[in-house]
Order: structure tokens, then sequence, then C-alpha cells
């Protein structure tokens, strides 16, 4: 048995010294891999401020900048939260909010954190700073267009915000904006605040077309010497499959959108059906709401795995680095990721089950749902069988790990419940919604926000963040969440339903006040406990202790830049050679418990490692 | 242009070249500048905007229990008295199929460094651009005329107008982004800033020949949308 | 990564071609107008108006913009979405049906 596998070793290495160009077939050069195909990139160097920390085109710079402007977006729709869970948990306190205002906070809360903040984060933010460097380049294939592409974000941004302050306020149709209340009087900011959420989203669509091009086109056509798709990190896979997603999917957003406004500005009927106001039958006739939750839809669900994949990338690398283990299956996590992207067009109307489409339409949307947990429930249990006989660093990063699978796994499997079209019917829009698509996109991916944040600090300003605060900032985040969102499994299943201003005189429904109340108070908490991160910054920017070089003892790209924050090029003088791929920890036989993608073959020759 | 020499890689062909490209380290579309693939990818992206633009015009038409009105008698255009069914939709077709034509001749020009039939041919598209938007332009205001609204319309189903001024706009207003390009680029090609490579003015990047293709497969684009929209809206 | 080591060898084509493709581009829009002008109906119509419109389509993007000559990799990449807008299609042919449906039931038969 032990003699086959040396043989597949020697024809592995033959193999791949032969699609790497490998001369005469002797193994004299182990270390052999094939030139550069291109020169080197021609780099803008910015001289004033403005050019450097302005109008920077520097994809580090420009990855702190959408972190920024996601995380400041961020924290008002955690306000908006707040402002919600203080009418749902204590109205009496809440006097000064009309229904009107509720929904607006809904409505803003829901795209806020869905589009400006999470996908803004991880692929403006997250994408921006790390892919150049995981995969050896030395800045973004166009830099200038990746600067026009944040300064379309902030203006994006602008907009969305401009609509608190038009008459009417902002649109308070639901994040989902459906026609026809979206632009018809009584659902609030009917008139300005949903033609500039459209312009917004139009807006936010064109900057991350240009943003995305950058990061697919750098993947694909500027890794370093020795970097193979297969050797990239899995983090760097996520977000190159959730930028494939955002390409082919905001087309559909941008276009339900364009349509929206021109129902509301020139009268058209793409989504107008024929419709009474108070008695008075109104212009439109001809048109199909439906057609736009089919648009909104197609783009919506590839949306949530926007957020869902690049999470999925950065929680395997997190976990492997601080288990000191290989990731279990990679190639298998990789297919899982592409699988899932590819298979997120083909399951869009589950969220339109009690629409009123064609109802043939469950049997399809619903197997091609169920099909999907497949790959989704297998890269869980990977991530498990990476921790088994891991050396697991209980370390704050490793904690929020922990946290994501838990989270991850609570809402995965309520998904599994909401996929099936009988049990959807009566669970649809109630509080058990509600907590599904909290725990599995907001509480787990924002598990893998801080634990990268965590993680990745030390390299973003060469400081640690403080381990004893970060512990109680976890454990008030994970406590607090689970609080907040699992009672709200039992306010779905006796019926409670969502986006309600309050909770009327019912028997059944009077029983979850005392629910609501608790939820609220967690709510509060959690969000207070988000300001201890704050503080950790702040104080670790000033007196926070140095990390020095590759503090996590990593394998991957970004930590072996010669000089610690990189500077503009990332390299100095010569681009990393890669030969192997980013997960060679614990290797038996090797010196340390760590192999970085660097080191040649000839350097760890009496090792056995695996060959990717 | 196609299957370069790369030291140090064998290039196979078909399905096995895929595989072992996409396997290999560095780049996945060997010999491709990477601006020729962001713009393959944003035409990728531009795709399925107009596809849900169509997908929304058909599910609109079918599902409307009103008739929609006879493109053939809508477009056609009387000479002499006699309707011509899509006269001017023909000739559209034609002039900008020929700009088509005229800017693969420029690629060609431009990679032989032949600055000036390059330029010329890229200001002959041009023409033939601005030709097709002025007759788009005419077809406007014609309909315009007849009663047509984005609202309503005297021949049939509402939605005719609306999705007619959205989708032909939409597509208007591309060719007419694209019409500005190539005059600029023009202008760049006569002025040798891609002999000289000279640095473009906003990413202070070298000019390459290449971007003459690039420009080149966005044109395209906007005429193989303009097939679409002949056969399902004109035709259909 | 703009820029390449070795010399430009980039080989063109020869003229002909573009004449050549340009000249089918235009006898098959000829086609086109004639399925109107020879008022097909029905399934004839339809087919013939998707067939001349895909061999169109095809030219443009196998000659004009060159994918006949690309590789294999670059030309999948931009095909396999296509399915996903297939779907779509699919989908919301089965929709406008379904919608059509319930709108001639109720606005004759009633609620």
């Amino acid at each position: 048995m032990s003699e086959d596998y040396k043989d597949n070793i020697e024809i592995q290495t033959q193999s791949s010294e032969s699609i790497s160009g490998g001369g005469s077939g002797a193994t004299t050069d182990i270390d052999y891999v094939r030139p550069a195909e291109v020169g080197e990139q021609d780099l803008y160097h910015g001289h004033s401020f403005i050019t450097k920390w302005i109008f920077c085109q520097d994809a580090k710079v420009i990855g702190v900048q959408y972190f920024l402007l996601a995380t400041f977006t961020g924290i008002i729709g955690l306000i908006l939260s707040w402002l919600m869970r203080l009418q749902l948990g204590f109205p009496e306190l809440a006097g000064f909010m009309t229904a009107e205002h509720y929904y607006q906070f809904v409505t803003m809360h829901g795209m806020i954190m869905v589009v400006y903040f999470l996908t803004a984060l991880f692929l403006g933010g997250f994408g921006n700073f790390l892919i150049p460097l995981m995969v050896g380049a030395r800045d973004m294939v166009f830099p200038y267009l990746n600067m026009i592409s944040f300064w379309m974000f902030f203006i994006a941004v602008g907009v969305l915000l401009a609509s608190f302050f038009v008459p009417g306020g902002p649109t308070g149709a639901g994040w989902t904006l459906y026609p026809p209340q979206a632009i018809k009087e009584g659902t609030p900011g009917s008139g300005y605040g949903i033609l500039l959420m459209c312009i917004s989203l139009v807006l936010f669509v064109a900057g991350f077309t240009m943003g995305g091009l950058n990061y697919l086109i750098t993947v694909l056509q500027a890794r370093t010497r020795g970097m193979t798709l297969m050797r990239m990190p899995l983090t760097v896979w996520g977000i190159f499959t959730a930028t494939i997603l955002a390409m082919l999917a905001f087309p559909a957003l941008l276009v339900g959108g364009l349509m929206l406004s021109l129902d509301k500005i020139l009268g058209t009927s793409f989504f107008m059906p024929t419709i009474l106001q108070a008695g008075e039958v109104l212009d439109y006739g001809g048109g199909s709401p439906i057609l736009f939750q089919h648009l909104f839809w197609f783009f919506g669900h590839p949306e949530v795995y926007i957020v869902a994949l690049p999470a999925f990338g950065i929680i395997s690398d997190l976990i492997s680095v601080h288990a000191r283990k290989n990731i279990f299956g990679y190639r298998m996590m990789v297919w899982a990721i592409v699988a899932i992207g590819g298979l997120s067009f083909f399951v869009w109307a589950h969220h339109m089950y009690v629409s009123g489409m064609n109802p043939w339409f469950g049997f399809f949307f619903a197997t091609t749902t169920l099909i999907i947990a497949v790959p989704t429930a297998m890269k869980v249990y990977n991530w498990i069988l990476t921790l088994w006989r891991g050396n697991i660093r209980l370390n704050v990063v490793m904690l929020w790990c922990l946290g994501f699978i838990v989270t991850f796994v609570n809402g995965g499997i309520t998904g599994i419940f909401l996929g099936n079209v009988t049990v959807d019917v009566p669970l649809s829009d109630t509080y058990f919604v509600i907590a599904h698509f909290h725990m599995v996109m907001g509480i787990a991916p924002l598990m893998v926000i801080m634990g990268a944040v965590y993680h990745w600090f030390p390299l973003v300003s060469g400081r640690f963040l403080d381990e004893r605060l970060g512990k109680w900032h976890f454990w008030a985040t994970f406590l607090g969440a689970y609080s907040i969102y699992f009672p709200m499994h039992y306010l779905g299943f006796i019926g409670v339903p969502r986006r309600y201003f309050e909770m009327y005189d019912s028997p059944y429904v009077t029983s979850a006040v005392g629910m609501n109340e608790f939820i609220s108070m967690a709510a509060f908490l959690v969000g207070a406990a988000q300001f201890i991160l704050i503080y950790n910054i702040i104080k670790t920017l000033k007196v926070g202790k140095p990390a020095g070089h590759n503090p996590w003892k990593a394998n991957s790209l970004e930590w072996l830049t010669p000089s610690v924050p990189p500077e503009h090029g990332n390299w100095g003088d010569r681009l990393p050679v890669v030969h192997r791929w980013p997960y060679d920890y614990s290797v038996p036989g090797a010196k340390e418990d760590f192999i970085t993608q660097t080191t040649p073959p000839s350097e760890v020759a009496n090792t056995e490692v695996e060959k990717t | 242009m196609s299957n370069p020499k790369i030291e140090g890689y064998e290039f196979k062909p078909g399905f096995k070249g895929m595989s072992e490209d996409t396997g290999s380290d560095q780049t996945m579309f060997k010999g491709v500048h990477w601006g020729k693939a962001m713009m393959w990818i944003f035409l990728l992206s531009d795709t399925f905007i107009f596809s849900c633009f169509l997908i929304s015009y058909m599910k609109g038409r079918g599902s409307t229990p009103v008739d929609w009105p006879n493109p053939s008698e809508v477009f056609a255009l009387h000479v002499g008295g006699v309707p011509v069914p899509l006269l001017l939709i023909a000739i559209m077709t034609f002039v900008l199929i020929t700009s088509s034509g005229t800017m693969a001749l420029a690629v060609k020009y431009g990679y032989e460094k032949n600055r000036k039939m390059c330029g010329w041919l890229i200001l002959a598209t041009a023409v033939g651009g601005l030709t097709f938007v002025g007759m788009q332009a005419f077809e406007w205001s014609k309909l315009i005329h007849e009663g047509v609204r984005p609202w309503e319309n005297p021949f049939g189903a509402k939605q005719f107008g609306s999705f007619f001024f959205m989708i032909t706009g939409f597509h208007g207003t591309h060719v007419s982004i694209g019409v500005i390009f190539l005059s600029i680029y023009a202008y760049k090609t006569f002025a040798g800033h891609y002999d000289e490579r000279k640095r473009g003015w906003f990413t202070s990047i070298k000019g390459d020949y290449v971007e003459i293709e690039i420009l080149g497969l966005y044109w395209h684009f906007v005429d193989l949308v303009w097939v679409f929209i002949f056969a399902f809206f004109y035709l259909w | 990564m703009e820029e390449t080591k070795k010399q430009e060898q980039t080989t063109t084509h020869k003229i002909g071609i573009y004449l050549w493709i340009w000249g089918l581009l235009f006898v098959l829009s000829f086609f086109s107008y004639m399925v109107d002008w020879m008022q097909f109906q029905g399934l004839v119509r339809w087919s013939l108006i998707l067939l001349f419109m895909f061999l169109k389509a095809g030219l443009i993007m196998a000659f004009f913009m060159h994918l006949f000559w690309e590789r294999y990799a670059l030309v999948n990449v931009l095909l396999w979405p296509m399915t996903a807008i297939a779907c779509f299609i699919w989908l919301m042919v089965a929709e406008f049906k379904y919608t059509l449906f319930t709108r001639l039931f109720y606005f004759f038969i009633g609620g």
C-alpha cells in the first residue's frame, strides 16, 4: 500500500513537472516554475495627499475606503434596527414613530444591510485588499477604474441617504420594493423616496460592475508565477465566485429598478395592472407585478450568495490558520463554491411560493433549492473535519469561526424548512423567515467579518487587536445575537407576521409581547457591544502590541510581503513565486507547523506534502 | 492575436487545451490582454441586461389580453403612397452591420500599424453609428407624431410603446456612447497616440492598438443586440 | 500585465474574410426581411426568424468579435452563462401563459 502511494507521488511529480514545462524530465530542478508570461504592471504612484489617500489607485487604500464607508452605512442600518426594535419591544416609548416611519426604517435597514453594507464590505473591502495580495499581483489590473468604482459607491450611498431628507422621506416599500404598492400613494416614500432608491441602486450597480471587472480579471489574468487557480486561498475563490454572481445578477436589479422608475415617472405600465386608488381608476393597465418579483429575485437570490460565498471562503482560511491544519477537502470546497454559485441562478422563485406565480414552479424551485443545500452542507462537514484533531488555538479569531459554524448551521437548517413549498406557506412572511435570514446572512457573515478583522488587522496596521477586549466582544455578540434571533423562530411558528408596525390585539400574539421585549433588550445590548470593537481599534492604533512579520504563521501570500503593512506595489522589487497551495500546515516531517506558499520543494524535501 | 507564443507553455487544442489553460498558473486566457478580457466580461454583463429587457418584453407581450400592434404596419414607411413595411429598419440594420464591418477592418489595420486606414475606418464606423442614431430618432419622432407614448398608444396594448421606447432607447444610448468613444479613438489614432504609446489623460496607462480591438468588441456587441431587437421586436 | 514582453507578432487576417462575412450578414438580413414580406405566420415564421437571428449573431460573434480563433477557455466562459438566461426565458414563457390564463379566466368567467 505504502509503495503504491510512493509510486503515485513520483508520477505526480513527473506530470506536474511536464505541465510546468520542466525540461528533460530529470528531477534536477524540482523548484522550476514557468517564467512570467507578461511584463510587470505599470503602476501609477500618487505623490500628493489627494492622490495618495483620497483619489488613490492603490487597491489596498481603496479596500480600506470601501470598508470604512460600508461600516459607516452599516452603523446607520444598525441604528435603524434599534428604532425598529424599540417600537416592537417598547411601543410606549416609541411614540414619536408612526407606522410610516416604521416601514421606512424596515426598508432602509434591509437595503442598507444587504447591499450597501455586506456586499460592499465583502467584495469592495476584503476583495480589494486581499485579492491582489493573495494572488501575488502588485495591484488590480485596472487601478484607475477601481478608484472610480469606489467613488461611484460613495455617490450611491449619498443618494440613498439623501432619500431621508426629501419630501415624503425614504421609501417604505420593504427592501424588496414590490410594485404596485411601491409607487402608489399610501406607501411611504412613493414619491421621491422610491426614485432616489432606484437611482442609488443603478449607481451602485454601475460602480460594482467596474470593481467586479477588476476583481475577476485580476484573479484570472494577473496571478503570479506558480499560482494556479487550485493554489489560491479559498478567500479568493469565495470573493471571485461572488463577483461572477454580481456581474450576472445585478443586471436584473438594474432592469427591474429602471422599469419601476419609468412606471413612476412616465406612467408606463410595466408592472402596474389596472388598479383602483381610493375609488378612482388609475391610468395604468396591463402590467404584471409578478414580473418585477421574478426580476428582483433573479437578482435577489444570487445576491444572498454574493454575501455568503466570500464568508465561506474567508472562514475556511481562518479555520485552517488557527487550527494549524489544511482545509479538509480543498478541491471539493472549491467545487462546492462554484456549484453553489452556478446553482444560485436556478432557485430564485423559492422567495415567491406564495406570490401567485405559476403553481408548477413550486416543484421546480423546491427541487433546485434542496439540491443547492447539498454542496452547502458538504462545506459545513469539511469545516468541522478541518477542526477535527487540529491543533486548535482558541484565540478570538477561532471563537468567531466557531460562532460562524454554529449560527450558519442553525440558519441553514431553517432554510431547508422554508425551501419546501408546503412548509413555507404557513411560515412565509412571519418571523420565522426573519430568524432564518438574519442567522444565515446577518449573524453568520458578521461573525466572519469580525473574525477577519481580528485576523487581518495585524497585516493592515502592523498591530494586534487586544485579545481580552476581543473575547468580551465575541461573547456579547454571539450570545446576544442568539438571544435576538432564536426566539424569533417561535414567534414565526405561532404566526406573528413580519413587517407589522405593532402587534395589535389578538390572543396568540399578545403572548409574544414578553418575547418581543426580551429580543429588543438583547438587540440594544448587542448593538452596544460593537462599541467594544471600535474602542479596541482606536486603542490599538494608538498603543497596540506590534505584530511584526507573519504573526499568525500563515502560508498565504498576503503575509509574505517585504514590509508590513504592505507598501504600494506590494512586493518590492521581486514578485513572489509560488510552489504550493496555502494549506501546508502541520505537515509531518516539516521543521515548522507551516510551509509558506513561496517555499520551494527543495527546502522541504524530507516531507510528504499534498500536491496542489 | 490567436495562439501567441508563450515561453515554456505548450498550447493544446480544444477542450483539453481549455482544461490545461484553466489549470495553469498566471493566466487562464492565454495571450489575452487584460483590457480585452475586461471588455468581454462587461459585455457578458450587458448581455444579461438586454436579456432581462427582452425577457420582460416577452412576458409583457405574452400576458396581455389586448392585441399587440402589428409591427409591419406600425413601422412601415410610406414611399410614394405605398407602405413599405420595415423599410427604415432594414436600412438601419444595413447601416449598423456595415459599421461593424468597418470596425473589424479598423482593428485589422490598427494591428498592422496602418495609422491612416485605421483612423479613417474608425471614423467611418462613427459616421455609421451616428446615422443609425439619427434614423432611430427619426423613427421615434414619427411614432410620437402618430400618438405612440410610453404610457399608451392608438395601435394596441399599452405596453407596446413603453417597451419600444425603453429597449430602443437603451440600445440607442449604447450606440451613442459608442460613437463618442469612436470619435475620441479616431482622434487618438490620427494623432499617433498608439504609435507613440502615449499615456492616457485619465488612466496614465500607455496607449496600445489593442484598445481599438477592445472598442471594436463593444461596437460589435451593439450590433449583436440590434440583431436580437430586430428579430424580437420588429419581426416577431 | 498589460505590456507584452515579446515582439508584436500579431497575425492579422486578409481583407477578404471581412467582406465575405459582411456579405453573408447582408444576405441573412435580407432573408429575415423576406420572412415579413412573404407574410409567413405561426411556427414557420418563428422558426425562420430565430434561425436567421442565431446565424447572424453567430457570425458576428465568431468572426467580427474573433471568437472563432480564440481559445476554448474564453469561448466557454462566455457561452455557458447563457444557460441561466435560457432557464429564465423558459420559466417566463410558462409564467406569461399562466398570467394570460388567469386574466382570461377572471375577466370572462369571473372570480
